[in-house]
């Protein structure tokens, strides 16, 4: 009887390892090629992006679109020695498709998901302009074991400035950090002596921020550092506002910095509107989409900017990035020679840029390793009005920017990044590094090939 | 009785043995046929499938009814994660046992207070419980790391295993490969404890307190710590999925586990079959496939995929099949009946002559 | 006086009370159909949720507020109804898991649908009261119309509702039907449409505060009502489920509590406060705060 049983079970299990066994064979017969860079043809290269194309942060979509602009544009002209780029933007919602809030994605669509439809269904050479703090951290750990590179993170974060750790990993913008520095060092030198408070989102974002004021020289009151959860920007819940509003009127406070999300920061406008508070605004450049600003009269509050005005003609860059926004019939399909180039377009042009005068440095044969052997050796020129220059010790990106006054709404409409100064601070990325000013802007030519 | 009746039984050690190897095996098999991203939406469906099994012992075979399910994955998933954050090169298998632990710790908490409640009380309690976790795991952002949550190293494939695979996106398959084997493998050993439990003296003590809690009192079963035992077992289930589910992701984030996720668990569960092992497998793979599912059906209805209306499908569909299942094939609730019609004695009874206003 | 009213202790009384009392509107909502069908209505705030929705989208063609606000209740009322007969009353005498099981699939499919139909995005909908706080002496009087608005209508439908209770006709049939059907039934009163209306009026109950919730800054959006439905159960548990004294009561303890433990403990451990309040009391009065008899023991 056990004996019977004994030979049921061999049996059973010998049937199941063959059948695993001829399975994995079935495997080892694929074809085996040579070891290529994946993603890149002779006459292809494909990249992809996981951003927020519906969702709490739909906003940011322009984006992306500007940047698959420019590749439309470069693609027109024969593309980068000979290859066509192909640009795929997956919508991640932001990682919070789970809340709703007018996601199409699909419930159960993560940034992580989308990556793996990237990596292993598209075989992308490189994540290039995904978007996104804690999005992109997400994934960090799966690209960089996966061998892709995380180009040109759309985040302020300075979690992208790890060479040691992942060294195929860059950001594009100036960090949080060092924009608190240099709204530090404005306030010092314009408004010292009055009382400076902080609203900030309780996450990296505001921390970092009110890092970077500490560091530039400004201190905070404990009173007057008030934060908001991350979790209410994102439902839209806003019964801190009135709140943290009215403590900082309270104290007397006269100079406000704002790290916070541009709905947020509107509504935090808007009371403090109805309240008549009005204290000196200087609002990180996430939150200053000028359009929301405006709308609740606050023109003249300050930001930081990296990118031109959009009405300095006398900058090469403007009537280019019009020229590829308009031959995009798609995807701005509205876009006219009057049109306003926002924000938006402008970053998403800047990375773009970036990545195909790399892509052209490295000639013929691109690799992974050698694409970003090029990338930190190499001098960029961009729209931006601070040099972007990677190096074996910066993946951050950008380093600085220009004060900037959001215009107000008048017969002209919204201008971004109208000077108050002409001075451009630049500061490296780690604690202690100082602020270098200029006068000047880093207004770097045209590439004759990309024209 | 031949070898087949009794495999099928499962009435031994040794039958129950076989059959989940035989199953984790062929499970395994298919997962080197499908391609990387169908491995990884199969690895989800194995780890929600060893919650649905501990969802299943405590409301198939003691007859309560818990929504606390997606709160104890994150109990789970969050101690396994701030461990890997910190030791790293710890071993999985300890990892795991740590969250199954934890898991069952915070099912003890839970059940103490819960072991006097009986139905919706029961119910609302652990919607309570898992409602606040979201919130807690964004507020104390020291232990959890806040909204942005806590980021674990991706499984590393051994050298071994990826030489089974070539071509140039070798790399690639041989880790989503690792990963899925890694998620059924562990589901495996899952369902052999639990069908060890099923037949134990333990798990037949919990079938006589579903179907007759006074008697069962009358034998001496001590109906409390039975209660608090099956909370503490399915915790402990739910603890491992919900740290396999989060090694899965590399990550554990407050809005991982929604309540939604217990509203789906429970939705699985009853569509796989309460209280049955096979119940739980159904379940998980209708997990794993229901995007595509979805897609599916979207396709037929001539449904736009990125529509409000499409985006939405799953959550409809669920809900749906939820409710039509209830209605019209509850099956593994039939046989509580008995016991609990007689609890509630204000039950609006129709008599056979009354005719429906 | 001003400095008293704007002072902390005032400002969380407030808080509380504001969230108390809706709480205790959609605590009520679920006694009401605990004591006549013994069902847990996990569906309650979606339900409202969604009637909201109905009612709100006419906003956008020019409809007045008010008249949107009726038009939610009504439809609330409808959906109620409707849900009795058509997915309850097939369940009347199978286990009483089944109905939990039904509603909060239910839940689900509100929720989908309302994003499927509205999207998700949270509306925000024209107050009809100002929401800014009052300012009295340069200080923030932690009051502004639209919460006294919010508490003002609370109470005065729990009144309402507690007149039909105790002074009509329909209340005293409402309330025999839910304690003796049989008894009932042979008096003459039709029990099973007693129970039909008992889902309707609960259902524009609890209609109500949604749409209190909607015109406040929490806005519309599906899950809104998710926090809410399970601080309420909790409240109602609290003060039992057989007790709709007891709902309102234990309604403005939990918003009162909560309040309280975000501003003097810790915002970490406010989402703890509803389990803390539950465990407590079930402990030691395991059918409530408000209920007469004991519950069953063996």
């Amino acid at each position: 009887m056990i004996k019977n049983r004994l030979r049921r079970s061999i049996t059973l299990l010998s049937v199941s390892a063959l059948a695993l066994g001829m399975a994995s064979t079935g495997l080892l017969a694929s074809t085996a090629s040579a070891a290529s860079t994946p993603g890149v043809t002779a006459n292809s290269i494909t990249i992809g992006a996981s951003v927020p194309l519906s969702g709490i942060a739909a906003s940011y979509a322009p984006v992306s679109a500007a940047a698959n602009a420019v590749f439309k544009y470069v693609n027109t002209k024969g593309g980068i020695n000979g290859r066509k780029i192909k640009y795929i933007r997956l919508d991640d919602c932001y990682d919070l498709a789970s809340y709703g809030l007018g996601c199409t994605a699909g419930a159960s669509v993560t940034t992580l998901s989308q990556n793996q439809v990237l990596v292993a269904q598209d075989h992308v050479f490189a994540t290039v302009g995904s978007l996104g703090t804690a999005a992109e951290e997400s994934v960090q750990a799966y690209l960089k074991q996966n061998g892709v590179p995380q180009l040109f993170v759309n985040s302020g974060s300075s979690a992208w400035d790890a060479p040691a750790a992942y060294p195929n990993l860059f950001g594009f913008q100036t960090s949080y950090q060092a924009e608190g520095k240099i709204f530090a060092k404005y306030i010092k030198a314009h408004y010292a002596g009055k009382t400076v408070g902080f609203i900030g989102q309780n996450d990296d974002f505001g921390a970092n921020g009110y890092l970077g004021l500490a560091d530039g020289g400004v201190n905070v009151a404990t009173a007057n550092h008030l934060s908001y959860n991350a979790a209410d920007a994102v439902t839209g819940s806003t019964s801190d506002i009135q709140t943290d509003v009215g403590t900082l009127q309270a104290n007397g406070v006269k100079v406000v910095v704002l790290d916070s999300v541009p709905g947020f920061t509107s509504g935090i406008l808007s009371v403090a509107k109805a309240l008549s508070y009005k204290p000196i605004w200087i609002i990180s450049n996430v939150g200053a989409d000028p359009t929301s600003v405006n709308n609740v009269g606050e023109a003249g509050a300050l930001t930081l900017d990296y990118f031109p005005a959009v009405t300095d003609n006398a900058d090469p860059w403007i009537p280019w990035v019009r020229k590829v926004l308009l031959a995009d019939k798609t995807d701005f399909p509205s876009f006219t020679s009057s049109s306003i180039i926002t924000g938006n377009e402008l970053y998403g042009v800047g990375y773009a840029v970036a990545f195909v005068e790399t892509l052209k440095a490295e000639g013929k044969n691109v690799t992974r390793a050698g694409f970003v052997k090029a990338l930190t050796s190499m001098t960029l020129n961009t729209p931006a009005i601070t040099p972007l220059k990677y190096s074996a010790s910066n993946h951050q990106g950008l380093t600085g920017g220009a004060m900037a006054k959001i215009s107000p709404n008048g017969a002209k409409p919204p201008v971004e990044g109208a000077y108050v100064s002409p001075f451009v601070y630049s500061t490296g990325n780690s604690k202690g590094s100082p602020i270098v000013t200029t006068t000047k802007l880093d207004v770097t030519p045209i590439p004759s090939w990309l024209k | 009785m031949n070898w087949w009746t009794s495999l099928r039984r499962q009435e031994t050690t040794h039958s129950r043995l076989l059959g989940v190897l035989f199953l984790t095996l062929l499970t395994l098999a298919i997962t080197f046929i499908l391609p990387p991203v169908a491995d990884s939406e199969l690895a989800g469906g194995a780890a929600i499938a060893i919650v649905i099994l501990g969802l299943s012992w405590l409301t198939g075979w003691s007859g309560q009814i818990s929504l606390g399910n997606s709160g104890f994955m994150a109990v789970g998933a969050y101690a396994a994660g701030i461990w890997a954050h910190h030791h790293a090169t710890t071993p999985l298998f300890f990892t795991f046992v740590l969250a199954i632990v934890i898991g069952g710790i915070s099912g003890l908490i839970i059940a103490i207070p819960s072991t006097r409640l009986h139905g919706p009380y029961l119910a609302g309690m652990t919607l309570a419980f898992s409602a606040a976790v979201t919130p807690l795991a964004q507020n104390f952002t020291s232990v959890t790391g806040g909204e942005g949550g806590i980021f674990m190293n991706s499984l590393v494939t051994p050298k071994w295993f990826t030489h089974f695979f070539s071509g140039q996106n070798a790399a690639i398959n041989a880790n989503a490969q690792w990963t899925a084997d890694l998620a059924v493998v562990t589901a495996g050993v899952a369902f052999f404890f639990m069908a060890n439990l099923f037949h134990s003296r333990s798990g037949r003590a919990m079938r006589l307190v579903r179907d007759n809690d006074v008697a069962a009192e009358l034998m001496g079963v001590n109906l409390s710590r039975t209660r608090t035992m099956a909370f503490v077992v399915s915790a402990a289930f739910a603890g491992l999925g919900g740290a396999l589910y989060s090694l899965l992701e590399a990550s554990v984030r407050p809005e991982t586990f929604p309540i939604t996720l217990s509203i789906t668990l429970l939705t699985l569960m009853v569509l796989g079959g309460i209280g049955t092992l096979s119940g739980a497998v159904i379940g998980g793979i209708i997990y794993s496939f229901s995007a595509n599912l979805v897609s599916h059906v979207n396709a037929l209805t001539g449904v736009n995929p990125t529509s409000n209306l499409g985006a939405n499908m799953q959550g409809i569909i669920f809900g749906v099949l939820l409710i039509l299942t209830m209605l019209f094939a509850p099956r593994g609730l039939v046989s509580l009946a008995t016991p609990m019609k007689r609890l509630f004695r204000a039950r609006p009874q129709k008599p056979a002559s009354e005719q429906v206003h | 006086m001003s400095a008293f009213l704007s002072s902390a202790i005032m400002h969380n009384i407030f808080g509380g009370l504001a969230q108390g009392v809706i709480y205790s509107l959609v605590a009520l909502s679920l006694v009401i159909i605990w004591q006549s069908t013994h069902v847990l209505n996990f569906a309650q705030g979606a339900m409202a949720m969604f009637a909201t929705y109905v009612g709100m989208t006419e906003i956008g063609r020019g409809v007045g507020y008010w008249w949107c606000v009726l038009i939610s209740v009504l439809v609330g009322m409808a959906l109620g109804g409707a849900t009795e007969r058509v997915l309850i009353r097939p369940l009347y005498g199978k286990p009483e898991i089944n109905p939990i099981v039904v509603m909060v699939g239910f839940l689900g499919v509100l929720e989908a649908l309302a994003a499927a139909i509205w999207t998700s995005t949270t509306r925000n909908i024209t107050e009809p009261f100002s929401q800014i706080y009052f300012q009295s002496n340069g200080h923030l009087v932690f009051l502004s119309s639209f919460v006294i608005f919010q508490i003002v209508l609370a109470i005065s439908i729990m009144l309402f509702v507690a007149a039909l209770f105790r002074f009509t006709k329909l209340g005293l049939q409402l309330r025999a039907s839910a304690l003796a059907p049989e008894v009932s039934r042979l008096l003459g009163v039709r029990v099973s449409r007693m129970l039909t209306i008992g889902w309707i009026l609960s259902a524009g109950v609890g209609s109500i505060a949604a749409v209190i919730i909607a015109s406040g800054s929490f806005g519309l959006f599906p899950t809104n009502m998710d926090g809410i439905f399970v601080a309420s159960f909790i409240a109602a548990a609290v003060g039992g489920l057989e007790s709709p004294i007891g709902a309102v009561a234990g309604g403005l303890i939990i918003g009162l509590v909560e309040q309280f433990i975000l501003a003097y403990w810790s915002p970490n451990v406010a989402p703890l406060s509803g389990i803390i309040i539950l465990v407590i009391v079930l402990m030691i009065r395991p059918q409530g705060l408000f209920t007469k008899h004991a519950s069953r023991r063996v």
